[in-house]
């Protein structure tokens, strides 16, 4: 019993994580019917530039954590931008239905190539901000950091929630996601909402980086794997779902968690990449997303 | 305040608009007639900037716009009441209103002025609208979702406000509020230009007509003229001579 609550609150970690990378899928899914590829590239981006801060690899540290998060946050921002300039803008002005989908995936390919170039190709430790002491909760060892994981992501999305109701600016968002034209005879500038998103995506995905960073290992092939699954995740979820994606990533996280412990840790991967099959055969829209029908 | 010259304008490779002529003076009401496929809602997209013209001159105010995106169209001062009436289906009616506004609320946009009073104002005109405040704009009737497309136009504060089919898809006693509306917004000297399938009662409101035939004006004139003049009669208002 102990060790199903200790796998159900790893997972749960883990699962928020997946979720956060995912939140940006939406993001610009959202806002321009676009993906960026690259999503793990930025959260390993994040993570990278987080290290260079907060780790001694470039004679640090110079910033403690705290002070480093809005660093990279604000990095991760200017990334997405970035990306969404080089890579989308153009993807969108010629109405190309999946120019876009080859050009964040090469953006993310230089980015992982950069970083490899930059900080080497090995994995490094992430010093942790909290005490490493696993505290017990109802028997099982969780540490402070997968806390902070789950309080991170979910304030996070909070935030963005808050925004989109409260401020004319995220109305304006919103308003841009359900109907592009008619959001531009508001008087909104929808091309820079889409780089607006773009911006959240990634800062999203960079905070994900360094949340989860003082968890694992990191290093330029940390992302890959990472924005691959939280890509099921999304899936799963739904891409115009919220509660999905959060849903969703723990689906994926809890499962990895016990199929690693109970059967192999070689098929820690398998169950989620079968419910993601299921899912795409018995309900493509994702557990909690709408059937939107293509207008032709 | 608003003239169009020679506008051109095409979808793809076809060309719809082979050079339109108007003028819609400051406080009046002009009205565009034709049949369908004449090339109505393609010159209101062109000249909002929903479609991007493929020659001609638009002048807003003295300014020129032809060419320009629609969100810098609208802050110049032009609301577009598209066909459809694309409302944002997951906001509430007063958000949708807020964001009618967005010009005025941003930074670098268009004097900020009474916005809390034009909110009022707005939802005095279509009281419908005030006792659905806060309802979802996708859960709304037709007519109601018409009415908020107008009065989210009107948040604006235009100097030009183009009213697209206001009366589409609405049972005889909306189209008949839809008209007694766009009769009280004259009367306060809201310039306007108006496409509406209903030409009699178009060119009742209006002061002056144009209309459309093929993307070119075929006749235009003081609404009263376009109102006696035989062709028209027989052909727009369902009238034998």
């Amino acid at each position: 019993m102990d060790i199903l609550l200790q796998l159900l609150m790893s997972g749960i970690a883990l699962g928020m994580i997946y979720a956060v990378i995912a939140f940006g899928y939406q993001s610009t899914f959202a806002t321009s019917g676009t993906l960026n590829f690259g999503q793990g590239e930025a959260l390993m981006l994040g993570a990278m530039v987080g290290l260079s801060f907060s780790g001694d690899i470039l004679g640090g540290p110079y910033l403690n954590y705290w002070l480093m998060v809005p660093l990279v946050l604000l990095f991760g921002a200017l990334q997405g931008a970035v990306v969404e300039f080089v890579g989308v803008r153009p993807a969108i002005k010629t109405k190309s239905e999946f120019g876009w989908i080859m050009s964040t995936i090469a953006l993310g390919i230089i980015f992982r190539n950069t970083a490899e170039n930059l900080w080497g190709r090995d994995d490094l430790p992430f010093p942790s901000p909290l005490p490493t002491e696993p505290i017990h909760i109802f028997g099982a060892n969780v540490l402070p950091m997968e806390l902070m994981v789950v309080v991170g992501a979910v304030l996070m999305m909070v935030l963005v929630e808050l925004f989109n109701r409260r401020s004319i600016y995220g109305k304006a968002v919103v308003a841009t996601s359900s109907d592009r034209d008619a959001a531009g005879l508001m008087g909104i500038n929808t091309g820079l909402v889409i780089t607006f998103s773009y911006a959240l995506s990634s800062m999203s995905a960079a905070f994900a980086g360094v949340l989860i960073a003082p968890i694992t290992l990191t290093g330029a092939s940390m992302g890959a794997v990472l924005g691959l699954k939280a890509f099921a995740v999304a899936i799963i979820g739904g891409l115009t779902s919220g509660l999905g994606v959060i849903v969703g990533g723990i689906l994926l996280g809890v499962a990895e968690t016990t199929t690693g412990f109970y059967i192999s840790t070689g098929y820690k991967d398998v169950p989620g990449l079968v419910l993601l099959l299921l899912v795409l055969a018995i309900k493509p829209s994702g557990l909690f997303g709408k059937t939107t029908i293509k207008k032709v | 305040m608003l003239e169009v010259n020679h506008l051109k304008a095409a979808y793809g490779q076809v060309q719809v608009l082979h050079g339109i002529e108007l003028k819609v003076p400051k406080g009046q009401v002009v009205t565009l007639i034709g049949s369908n496929g004449a090339g109505k809602t393609t010159t209101m997209r062109a000249i909002s900037g929903m479609l991007k013209p493929t020659g001609g001159s638009i002048l807003l105010g003295g300014k020129s716009i032809a060419g320009l995106p629609a969100h810098r169209i609208a802050r110049i001062g032009l609301a577009h009441s598209p066909e459809g009436r694309r409302v944002f289906p997951t906001q509430t009616v007063r958000d949708n209103l807020l964001l009618g506004a967005f010009t005025r609320l941003t930074f670098g946009g268009r004097p900020r002025g009474d916005i809390r009073g034009d909110l009022d104002r707005a939802l005095d005109l279509f009281p419908r609208l005030r006792e659905r405040q806060f309802q979802l704009a996708g859960t709304l009737s037709g007519g109601e979702q018409q009415m908020l497309a107008m009065a989210r136009a009107l948040m604006l504060n235009p100097d030009v406000l183009l009213l697209d089919e206001p009366s589409m898809g609405l049972a005889p006693i909306l189209v008949e509020e839809v008209f007694h509306i766009i009769e009280r917004l004259k009367e306060q000297g809201m310039t306007m230009l108006l496409v509406e399938q209903f030409a009699a009662a178009a060119l009742a409101v209006a002061d002056y007509g144009y209309v459309l035939e093929n993307g070119r004006i075929a006749v235009h004139g003081p609404a009263e003229q376009l109102r006696n003049d035989p062709k028209v009669r027989a052909a727009y208002l369902g009238i034998a001579h």
